[in-house]
């Protein structure tokens, strides 16, 4: 055997063609480096938004390593099938007649040239493609990927020299089938249309039918032994050796004499049919749903039952609808990205309707599923204009006034909780975070991925609390942070507030369109509301506005200044209205955001979930403390953090879900994004995960994945895929 | 041939080189060297590659390489690629690696084919040598007059069968001498000649045997006969091959 292996080194030598077809699979650099150059051209054409849509070049070798393949393949095939087309093969059986070992002699010979060749080759088109894009290559996409991979990523240098250590066995499928085919050119022809042209035709086919065949290719597999694909690790690594045993034992038994073909063509099939079935059955390790989904839209739609209340879980249940936005199919399924809503008493299922577009590239790996949760103003148990509404909230200047608050928030809730009392008294997060618990064990998932939105964040903070090892991520935008202490939460977010004020405050010096264009804002609004305080602005009906009032409404316009800063031109009219005698500026916007409300309502459907999870005071002199605090530190918004907590005074139900420490060492890292304003709570509560990371979107506004932030959206699905956490205080701007 | 180099299975039986099937030979080229056909090389390589090649798949040295190149007469060349051959030189190039194992036994198959009378000799004599120097030397051919040249005996196989197996003297001692003689009355000289010890077969004429041609025209001459043909007839290897064959030929020309 080694006098033979020895000859086929001095075969493989002594012909110039192979050094020839070596030299012509440095094509498949320049290859790369072109589609890379093209890329970076279009790249640079394009601004904003529109770089994050690029698809990821990953590590380069995507155009080039099909055609490197049918090199290293024509590379194995030309070592048998010139010697069936020159006639050389008698003289060689002659002195090789075991033909098996003549056959075999040619493996190290393909191994160890095309192992050399494949790592050049590899890293070859990956250097040229880093090398085109340069600092492109850092880009994070949409789809969660950087443009092109840097080699200290997790995964990327492994995925280069599994690729490149994979050549070995393109060579053997080549000599395989060239053995078998006998034809150089029936061989190229076959190799031509396994590596090139059954990919591009896959792609051709109704998705995800065609992203699902094409796991199963030659060229596709190298990546899902590296990585999870389509197909496990095991089971790509399997199929590959699959094709690979398969066309050696075609190539075995096509040697044989007649009459001594038996053997190998048996043992080959067994060979093939073992390695095909450790295929399959690592493939079907897929969670089993006992939930039944059917069409809604554009989504899929199913629902739940749960107890109302957990403490009893044979108890009374109710039906929770759900949503999911499934999984395209493109790549590898990793699990479910659960979108807890926010509101308190938003509807999940809303959200994946109305933001299904920034969920585009994320389904490509993901299910992504929400619900409308039990607090659900929608939910219809209870009677929804009741939660709707609300009392008005009025800060109390003595305890007197106290109880007069506590009187009609009572009497509100009385009103609403009258239909389901039971359910009324177990609409905190916590039980919340049980029904997201029960979705996750009927979908069969080990665990889910998640995203909090604003208010979601209580019940997210409640799920980690509560089931650590069933958190694989989780993701937090512009959330409600429950776990820092009132008074520090109270300061950080008057601190924010009054510097977005200042924003607001800025833009009307410089820009005409402002109704107080040329005036010292900050003064004019503090004389308004100091005003209104003494003597109350009338709007209509006899509905009169505070200076608590006003500050209240404006909050949600100084936050999110809009298109255009439609809304603070509608703010700076409503002061500027105001200033004259008439709040019907406020009122209006209000009216247009509730129900006809004439002042902001302190609405019941979230007051039943705030009060539950402990948000409110805990008696009179606290409330008097962070009245007094909110005076000393925030001149132009003080009393604007008062306006929840207040709406739990007297509430008839006791707290349910009260804060508690996360089990940090339990979990794995956070990842936290917010706005100018929302950016502080969100970071204090990821980062008390180590590891945590987070995202600091220079700008206005409230909540960003929903919302379409290109930039977050990537960085968030980079962590939703590969658990990759961007360096705390990574910065997104708004791009458009 | 190419049954006893394991290039073909038989459909019946076996063929052993030294005792063994051919295959099982750890390095063949050292007990049989065979040329089969000339065009079985790689154009691409060069004369001394290709050898080259051959050898190192049975652990034979690069010094018997050149060797064999120089006893095939193809030093010169031997840096040039095959493809650049006239088939004279690709017939020497494959008797060199046939040569290779210094081998005890060797097979040729038609190994004149394509050579130039220069060459042909030189494959004459080669053989005639690597015979005299001890080795047995197959050779297959269609050409009977090179045949009754080079071979000491002679297979003839026709349809797949033995015809004949024996020494080349043999088979055309069998078929020679013969003198046809055409005289005016035959009956007389036959019983001339038959007395003489000749035998005689009538046909057209009669033809003798056991008489030299110059003993019958003496004997026709001392008894009066007139004779009007004698020719002596030779009868050639081939002759005797088609005799052989004459019912086992597969492709008549009628």
């Amino acid at each position: 055997m080694m006098d033979a292996i020895a000859a086929e080194f001095l075969k493989f030598r002594t012909l110039r063609a192979n050094l020839y077809l070596l030299i012509s699979s440095l094509a498949a650099v320049g290859l790369s480096a072109g589609v890379a150059f093209l890329v970076a051209r279009g790249f640079d054409n394009q601004q904003g938004a529109d770089l994050r849509r690029f698809d990821s070049l990953g590590d380069g070798l995507g155009t080039g390593l099909p055609f490197a393949h049918l090199v290293i393949g024509a590379l194995g095939a030309l070592s048998v099938t010139t010697e069936y087309g020159t006639g050389h093969i008698s003289t060689s059986l002659t002195a090789v007649p075991a033909r098996r070992t003549f056959l075999l002699a040619k493996v190290p010979v393909l191994v160890a040239v095309s192992l050399v060749a494949g790592q050049v080759l590899v890293f070859g088109m990956y250097a040229a493609t880093m090398a085109v894009l340069g600092t492109r290559a850092d880009t994070v996409l949409l789809g969660g990927e950087t443009l092109g991979a840097s080699l200290s990523e997790p995964g990327v240098l492994a995925g280069l020299l599994i690729t490149g250590a994979s050549m070995p066995l393109v060579a053997l499928i080549g000599l395989g089938l060239g053995t078998a085919i006998r034809s150089t050119a029936g061989t190229l022809v076959t190799l031509t249309a396994l590596l090139l042209i059954l990919p591009v035709a896959a792609q051709t086919l109704p998705r995800p039918l065609g992203y699902q065949i094409g796991a199963y290719l030659v060229g596709a597999l190298p990546a899902q032994i590296a990585a999870d694909g389509l197909l496990s690790p095991i089971a790509a690594g399997a199929l590959l050796a699959a094709y690979t045993v398969a066309a050696l034992a075609a190539a075995v038994v096509a040697i044989a004499l007649r009459g001594h073909r038996i053997r190998p063509l048996l043992a080959g099939s067994a060979a093939t049919i073992v390695l095909v079935g450790a295929t399959s059955v690592s493939a079907a390790a897929s969670p089993t749903s006992t939930l039944a989904w059917k069409p809604c839209g554009k989504m899929l739609c199913s629902e739940i039952r749960v107890p109302v209340n957990w403490a009893e879980p044979q108890g009374r249940t109710i039906t929770l609808p759900l949503a999911m936005l499934p999984h395209t199919g493109r790549r590898h399924r990793i699990g479910v990205l659960f979108s807890i809503p926010g509101g308190p008493g938003g509807s999940g299922v809303q959200d994946l309707e109305r933001h299904a577009g920034s969920f585009a590239q994320i389904r490509d790996s993901f299910d992504v599923v929400s619900l409308l949760p039990r607090n659900g103003v929608e939910l219809g148990v209870l009677d929804q204009d009741c939660l709707t509404t609300g009392p008005w909230i009025t800060t109390a200047d003595n305890e007197r006034e106290w109880a007069a608050l506590a009187r009609s928030n009572r009497a509100a809730a009385e009103r609403c909780r009258a239909a389901d009392p039971e359910l009324f008294a177990h609409l905190d997060s916590a039980s919340f975070a049980r029904d997201i618990d029960a979705i996750r064990s009927a979908m069969g998932e080990r665990q889910f991925t998640f995203m909090a939105t604003s208010y979601g964040g209580v019940p997210g903070i409640a799920y980690a609390r509560l089931f650590p090892s069933r958190v694989r991520a989780m993701y937090l935008d512009g959330i409600v942070n429950t776990l820092r202490g009132k008074s520090e939460g109270d300061r950080a977010r008057y601190t924010l507030m009054e510097a977005q004020f200042t924003r607001f405050s800025q833009w009307c010096a410089h820009d005409s369109a402002c109704a107080l264009y040329g005036r010292d804002v900050g003064t004019a609004w503090n004389e308004l509301r100091f005003a209104a305080d003494r003597s109350p602005v009338p709007a209509e009906k006899g509905v009169v506005y505070s200076g608590f009032d006003i500050t209240v409404a404006a909050m949600p316009d100084i936050v999110t200044p809009g298109e255009d800063n439609a809304r603070w031109k509608e703010l700076a009219q409503a002061i500027r209205r105001a200033e004259k005698g008439d709040a019907t500026g406020f009122s209006d916007y209000v009216k247009a955001g509730t129900l006809g409300s004439l002042k902001p309502p302190s609405t019941v459907g979230m007051n039943m979930t705030h009060c539950l999870d402990g948000i409110g005071y805990r008696d009179y002199a606290e409330y008097r403390r962070l009245r007094a605090l909110g005076d000393r530190i925030a001149p132009h918004l003080s009393g604007n953090e008062l306006w929840h907590p207040l709406g739990c005074v007297g509430w008839p139900e006791p707290v349910r879900n009260p804060a508690a420490p996360l089990p940090a060492d339990r979990l794995p890292p956070f990842v936290g994004a917010g706005t100018w304003t929302d950016y502080a709570d969100t970071a204090d509560l990821a980062l008390r995960v180590p590891g945590s990371g987070t995202i600091r979107f220079e700008g206005s506004g409230h909540g960003l994945y929903h919302t379409g932030d290109p930039c977050t959206i990537a960085h968030a699905n980079r962590y939703f895929i590969d658990s990759r956490v961007p360096p705390r205080n990574t910065v997104c701007r708004a791009e458009s | 041939m190419r049954a006893i180099l394991g290039l073909e299975a038989p459909q019946a039986g076996s063929a052993l080189v030294a005792g063994r099937p051919y295959a099982s030979l750890k390095r063949p080229l050292l007990t049989l060297g065979a040329l089969l056909d000339a065009g079985a090389v790689h154009g691409g390589r060069t004369a001394r590659a290709h050898v080259a090649c051959v050898a190192r798949s049975n652990g034979i040295g690069l010094a018997r390489v050149d060797e064999v190149l120089d006893r095939a007469g193809l030093t010169s060349v031997a840096g040039k690629r095959i493809a650049k051959f006239s088939l004279g030189m690709k017939q020497r190039l494959g008797i060199a690696v046939a040569l290779l194992g210094d081998p005890e036994a060797l097979m040729f198959d038609e190994p004149v084919n394509g050579l130039d009378p220069e060459g042909v000799r030189w494959i004459r004599e080669l053989m005639r040598a690597l015979a005299a120097e001890g080795r047995a030397v197959l050779v297959s051919s269609h050409l009977m007059a090179e045949m009754a040249m080079t071979a000491d005996h002679v297979v003839v196989v026709g349809r797949g069968r033995l015809i004949a197996d024996t020494a080349t003297a043999a088979l055309a001692e069998r078929y020679r001498r013969d003198v046809l003689v055409r005289a005016a009355d035959p009956a007389a000289l036959a019983m001339v000649l038959r007395a003489d010890g000749g035998v005689v077969r009538a046909e057209d004429g009669l033809a003798v045997t056991g008489l030299e041609a110059r003993r019958i025209g003496e004997l026709a001459f001392a008894h009066g006969i007139a004779l009007y043909e004698l020719t002596p007839r030779e009868a050639s290897l081939e002759e005797a091959f088609m005799e052989l064959t004459d019912d086992s030929r597969e492709y008549v020309t009628r």
